[in-house]
C-alpha cells in the first residue's frame, strides 16, 4: 500500500521534473538569479537600506500579489484588504501576548480568521462592481473603527506589545523575517501563476467579461469569485500576522483604511493583470516614498500626510493615461506580436449511433411577464440523435422557451424531466452540468481570450480537479486534467471548422465565426441537450451549407439538439421534426413536410390573405 | 422616558444631517451608477474652508462667527465644495464612465477622498478645532440646553432636525416639479434616451454632484458647532450617510433621508439606551449599524444590486 504510493508519488515527481526542463529557459534562469541576489540583500548591509523596512515591504507586497487575484483576475475593485491584514495582524498579535501561543500557530490562526471575514463578506463578490466597491470600503472602516472603539482589544493608542519569539525556530531579527516574506512571496506568486493559467483564472476572467455568458457555459459565479475573494483575504491576513510580528507591536493606527488604498494603489499601478505587478507596484510606492519624505521636509509637511497625497495624486495619473501598470507595459515592450502556432486537431469520430430515446420532456410550460403570457402550456420532447427546430413569427415565444428549458428562468408552471430526472426548480449551471447546454442569441464572446480559451471555458463544467486549490498548487491529476481539457476544446473547435484559429484573439474572427465558436464552447460542456439560438441570423446563403454539414455533424454523436431558428431553408435542411410555436401555444408538430403542408401554419406565417 | 426623548432629539438631529449626506449619495447612484467615495470629504473640505476664511488655523472663539464675515466664509465655502463636485465628476467619473471602467471611478474618488483628507490634515494640525457658532444657541435655556419634561436637550438640535427636514422636502419637491429635477429623473431612469430627446446630461449630472454637495454642507454647517471637528468628521459624516443610502440600496430621495433619521436615532439608542442594568455603550455607536449594513448586502442582497448574468 505504502510502497505503491510512494512509487506513484516517485513517478508523478519525476514527470513534474520532466515537463519542468522543458520549459525551462534563459528567462527562468533569469528568475532564479535575481531571486538569488534579492535573498542576499540583508547579508549585503548596504549603506542606508534598512531590512526590517525591506521585510515589512516583501509582507505588504505579499498581500497586495494577492489582492491581485480579486481585482485582476475576478475584476472586483476590493478597498477592503486593510481589513483583513488588521483581522490577521490583531488575532495573531492577541494570541502571542495575551495567550502565549507561538509564532507560527498564531500566523496561522490569524490566516483563518481573514479568512472566515473572507467568506462572511463574501456574499458581496455576487453583487456589481459599484457595490462590491462600496462594501469593502465599509469593511475597512469597520474593522478600522472597532479597533479605535475598543482599546481593551487593539490596545489603543500604544497598541499590543508583542514579546519577542523565535520565528521557524530562529532569532526573529528583520534579516529572518525577510527571508521568510521573500518565501512566501514567491509561493504565493506560483501559486497565482498556476490558478491563473489554470480553470480558475480562465473561469474568473470569463466572468468578469460577459458574465451572462459564463454563467450560460456553466461556470458558477458565486463559488469561482468567492474562492479567489477568500484565498485573497487569507493571503492578506497571514500577511498582516507576520508583519505584527515583525513591528514588535500592534498599532490600530496603522489599519488605518488607506492601507486598504494603497495596497489597491500597488496593484493598479504595478499592473493587476500580471502575477508580479502588485508586488512591482509595491516596490515602486516605496522609492516614491523615499524620494517624497526628503521633499515633504523640505516643504515642512508631516510625512506620513505626504505619502498619501502623493499615493493618490499618482494613481489618478497612471489611470487617467489608461494606462495598465508598470508590468503589462514592461512586457508589452520585449514580447510583440509573438504568437504561438500548433496542428490543428481534426475531429473525434463520432460515436457509435444510438437509438432516438428521449432525453428531455417539458410539459405544460408556462410563463408570463406581468400580463403578457409569453409561453402557454408549451410541451415538448427532445431525442437523442435528433434535431428539433424550433420555428414561429417574431414574439411567438420561442427564446422564452428556450430560457425556460436552459434554466436562464423558471417556469411559472409546468415540469421538465431530463433523462427521467425531474430538474425544473434547478438554474443554468446545474443545467449545464447536468447535460443541457444553450447558446445565446448574441454573437458574444470572451474578448480578452483566444478561440480555444473561450471554448475552455465551457470545458470547465467536466472538470473535477480544477478547483482554485488544486490548480495554485498544480496537482499531477490537474495538470493532466488541463492537458485533456485543451485536447477536447480543440476537437469541439475542429467539428465547427474553427481548428486554424484556435489561437486567434476572439475579437478578430468574424461574426458568423464567433457565432460557431459559441457553438464549439456549448459542444465543449459535453451536452446531451443543445440548444441553439439563431444560428444562421445574417448568414449568407453560402454559409447555410456549412452550418448544416456542423448541425448534421453535432447531431450524429447523439446530441439531442434544439434549434430556434428564423432561417428556414437552414430548418429544411436540418430539422427531423419541426414544432410551430404561435402566441407562446404549439400550433403544429411533425416533420418538415408535414408542417409546411399545414393550413394553421400558412395562416400563422402569411396571415390569411389569400395570395 | 427622559432619556428616550433626549435619545430621540439628538439622534434626529445627528440623523438629519447624515439623511441628507444619504441622498446626496443615492441621487449620485441613480444618475451615474457610481458611489461617490469623496462624497464625505468634499463636504469637510467646504467646512474647513469656511473655518480657514473665518478664522484661520489658529482655534477661535465661539465669538468670532458673529461677525459679518462668516457669511462671506460660509459662501466660499459652499462655492468650493459646489465647484469640487463638478470637478470630480468632470475629471474623475465622467472619463471612466464612459469607458466602462469600474476601477477607475472607485479608485479616482477614493484617491480624491484620501487627498483632501491628507490635506485638511497637514493645513489643521491640532486634533480637534471648534467651530464657531453662526446662531445664538449658546444664548437660549442654560447654556444651550433646553429642559424637556425633565430632559436636557441641546437647543440647536431642533433647528438642526427643522433644517434638514426643511431642505429634505425642498429637494424631492425640486425634483418632483422643477424643469431641472424633470431632467435628473430622465437621467436616471435612462441616460441614453434622456440624450437622444437632448437632455443636456452631462450638465445635468455635473451640476447635480455640485448641488447635492452643497446640500449635504448647509446641514453639516449647521450641526458642527455643537461639537469638535477635524479632517475625520467631513469623512465620518460621509461615512454614516453612505450606510444609509446602502440600507435602503440607494432608493428615493425621501427613503435615504429617512434611512439617515432612523440610523442617527439608532446610534444614539446604542450609545445612551441603558435595559435593566445592559447597555451596549457609544463604543458600540459606530461599529454595530456599521456591521449590520455590511451582512445585510452580503447575505441578503437586493436583485437589482446583484451582478446581471442574463
Amino acid at each position: 500500500m505504502t510502497v505503491a504510493a510512494l512509487t506513484r508519488t516517485g513517478a508523478e515527481v519525476r514527470r513534474a521534473a520532466v515537463e519542468a526542463r522543458a520549459r525551462w529557459g534563459p528567462g527562468a534562469w533569469l528568475a532564479v538569479g535575481a531571486l538569488l541576489l534579492l535573498a542576499a540583500v540583508p547579508f549585503a548591509s548596504l549603506p542606508g537600506v534598512r531590512v526590517d523596512a525591506l521585510a515589512n515591504t516583501l509582507y505588504l507586497a505579499l498581500a497586495a500579489t494577492a489582492l491581485g487575484l480579486t481585482v485582476g483576475s475576478a475584476g472586483l475593485p476590493s478597498l477592503g484588504t486593510g481589513a483583513f491584514m488588521a483581522i490577521g495582524a490583531f488575532t495573531s498579535a492577541l494570541l502571542v501576548a495575551r495567550s502565549g501561543w507561538p509564532v507560527e500557530p498564531a500566523a496561522l490562526a490569524g490566516a483563518a480568521a481573514a479568512l472566515a471575514a473572507g467568506v462572511i463578506s463574501g456574499g458581496v463578490v455576487r453583487l456589481r462592481r459599484a457595490f462590491v466597491a462600496v462594501s469593502t470600503w465599509l469593511l475597512a472602516w469597520l474593522v478600522w473603527l472597532f479597533l479605535l472603539a475598543f482599546p481593551s482589544i487593539s490596545g489603543g493608542s500604544q497598541g499590543l506589545i508583542l514579546p519577542q519569539k523565535t520565528l521557524v525556530g530562529l532569532e526573529p531579527t528583520p534579516t529572518v523575517h525577510f527571508e521568510v516574506a521573500l518565501a512566501l512571496l514567491v509561493l504565493t506568486a506560483l501559486a497565482i501563476a498556476a490558478a491563473r493559467r489554470g480553470a480558475p483564472g480562465l473561469e474568473l476572467s470569463a466572468l468578469r467579461q460577459a458574465p451572462a455568458l459564463a454563467t450560460a457555459l456553466g461556470v458558477s459565479l458565486a463559488a469561482r469569485r468567492l474562492a479567489a475573494f477568500a484565498a485573497s483575504a487569507a493571503l492578506a491576513g497571514l500577511a498582516g500576522a507576520l508583519a505584527v510580528q515583525l513591528q514588535g507591536v500592534a498599532d490600530p493606527a496603522s489599519y488605518d483604511p488607506f492601507l486598504s488604498f494603497k495596497l489597491l494603489v500597488a496593484v493598479l499601478l504595478g499592473g493587476a493583470a500580471a502575477t508580479l505587478g502588485p508586488a512591482t507596484g509595491i516596490a515602486a510606492l516605496g522609492l516614491i516614498g523615499l524620494v517624497a519624505g526628503p521633499l515633504a521636509r523640505l516643504l515642512h509637511l508631516p510625512f506620513e500626510r505626504f505619502d498619501t497625497a502623493v499615493a493618490a495624486i499618482l494613481l489618478v495619473f497612471v489611470l487617467a493615461l489608461g494606462g495598465e501598470g508598470i508590468v503589462p507595459w514592461l512586457v508589452g515592450l520585449v514580447r510583440r506580436g509573438e504568437r504561438p502556432r500548433r496542428e490543428a486537431a481534426a475531429p473525434a469520430p463520432p460515436a457509435a449511433p444510438v437509438a432516438n430515446e428521449p432525453v428531455l420532456r417539458a410539459t405544460g410550460l408556462r410563463k408570463a411577464f406581468g400580463g403578457v403570457v409569453a409561453v402557454d402550456g408549451l410541451s415538448l420532447e427532445l431525442a437523442r440523435g435528433e434535431t428539433t427546430a424550433l420555428i414561429g413569427p417574431n414574439g411567438s415565444g420561442k427564446t422564452t422557451a428556450l430560457r425556460l428549458i436552459s434554466g436562464a428562468s423558471l417556469p411559472d408552471a409546468g415540469e421538465i424531466e431530463l433523462a427521467g430526472r425531474d430538474v425544473t426548480g434547478t438554474r443554468t449551471a446545474s443545467r449545464v452540468r447536468l447535460g443541457v447546454a444553450r447558446t445565446l442569441q448574441t454573437t458574444s464572446a470572451f474578448t480578452e481570450l483566444t478561440a480555444l480559451e473561450n471554448v475552455l471555458v465551457g470545458r470547465g463544467v467536466r472538470r473535477r480537479y480544477g478547483g482554485l486549490v488544486r490548480a495554485a498548487l498544480a496537482t499531477p491529476r490537474a495538470r493532466r486534467e488541463a492537458g485533456a481539457a485543451e485536447d477536447a476544446a480543440l476537437q469541439a473547435l475542429a467539428l465547427v471548422g474553427l481548428e486554424r484559429d484556435a489561437d486567434t484573439p476572439a475579437p478578430e474572427l468574424t461574426s458568423s465565426q464567433r457565432r460557431l465558436l459559441a457553438l464549439a464552447a456549448a459542444l465543449a460542456t459535453e451536452p446531451d441537450v443543445l440548444l441553439v439560438d439563431e444560428l444562421a441570423a445574417g448568414a449568407g446563403a453560402e454559409e447555410l451549407d456549412g452550418l448544416a454539414a456542423i448541425v448534421e455533424r453535432i447531431h450524429e454523436r447523439g446530441v439531442a439538439v434544439l434549434v430556434v431558428e428564423h432561417n428556414l431553408r437552414l430548418v429544411r435542411r436540418v430539422a427531423d421534426r419541426v414544432v410551430v410555436l404561435a402566441a407562446g401555444t404549439v400550433l403544429a408538430e411533425g416533420s418538415v413536410a408535414e408542417v409546411a403542408a399545414s393550413s394553421v401554419v400558412q395562416q400563422a406565417y402569411l396571415g390569411t390573405q389569400r395570395l | 422616558m427622559t432619556i428616550a426623548l433626549q435619545v430621540l432629539v439628538s439622534g434626529l438631529a445627528a440623523g438629519g444631517v447624515y439623511g441628507l449626506f444619504a441622498v446626496g449619495y443615492s441621487l449620485i447612484y441613480r444618475l451615474t451608477g457610481i458611489v461617490h467615495f469623496a462624497f464625505g470629504d468634499l463636504v469637510g473640505l467646504g467646512v474647513f474652508t469656511t473655518l480657514l476664511v473665518l478664522a484661520g488655523t489658529t482655534p477661535v472663539s465661539r465669538a468670532g462667527a458673529t461677525e459679518p464675515r462668516f457669511l462671506l466664509a460660509l459662501l466660499v465655502g459652499l462655492l468650493l465644495c459646489v465647484l469640487a463636485g463638478i470637478a470630480t465628476y468632470v475629471g474623475l467619473v465622467q472619463p471612466y464612465l464612459s469607458r466602462g471602467s469600474t476601477v477607475g471611478w472607485v479608485a479616482g474618488t477614493a484617491a480624491v477622498a484620501f487627498a483632501i483628507r491628507a490635506a485638511i490634515g497637514a493645513t489643521f494640525q491640532r486634533s480637534s478645532y471648534v467651530f464657531p457658532d453662526p446662531l445664538p444657541f449658546h444664548d437660549v435655556g442654560r447654556s444651550g440646553f433646553v429642559h424637556l419634561g425633565g430632559a436636557q436637550v441641546q437647543a440647536r438640535a431642533f433647528f438642526v432636525i427643522g433644517l434638514a427636514v426643511a431642505l429634505a422636502l425642498a429637494s424631492a419637491w425640486f425634483l418632483e416639479r422643477s424643469r431641472y429635477g424633470r431632467g435628473l429623473r430622465a437621467v436616471a431612469d435612462d441616460a441614453e434616451g434622456a440624450r437622444f430627446v437632448g437632455v443636456p446630461v452631462e450638465l445635468l449630472v455635473a451640476l447635480a454632484f455640485g448641488l447635492v454637495g452643497a446640500l449635504a454642507m448647509i446641514a453639516a454647517i449647521a450641526a458642527v458647532p455643537g461639537e469638535a471637528v477635524n479632517a475625520n468628521t467631513g469623512t465620518l459624516l460621509g461615512l454614516k450617510g453612505l450606510v444609509a443610502a446602502l440600507a435602503v440600496r440607494f432608493g428615493p430621495p425621501l427613503h435615504a433621508f429617512a434611512a439617515g433619521l432612523v440610523l442617527g436615532v439608532i446610534e444614539a439608542a446604542i450609545a445612551n439606551v441603558h435595559l435593566g442594568g445592559w447597555q451596549l455603550g457609544p463604543s458600540y455607536r459606530e461599529v454595530l449599524p456599521l456591521a449590520f449594513v455590511l451582512l445585510l448586502i452580503s447575505l441578503r442582497p437586493s436583485p437589482e444590486a446583484l451582478e446581471e448574468r442574463e
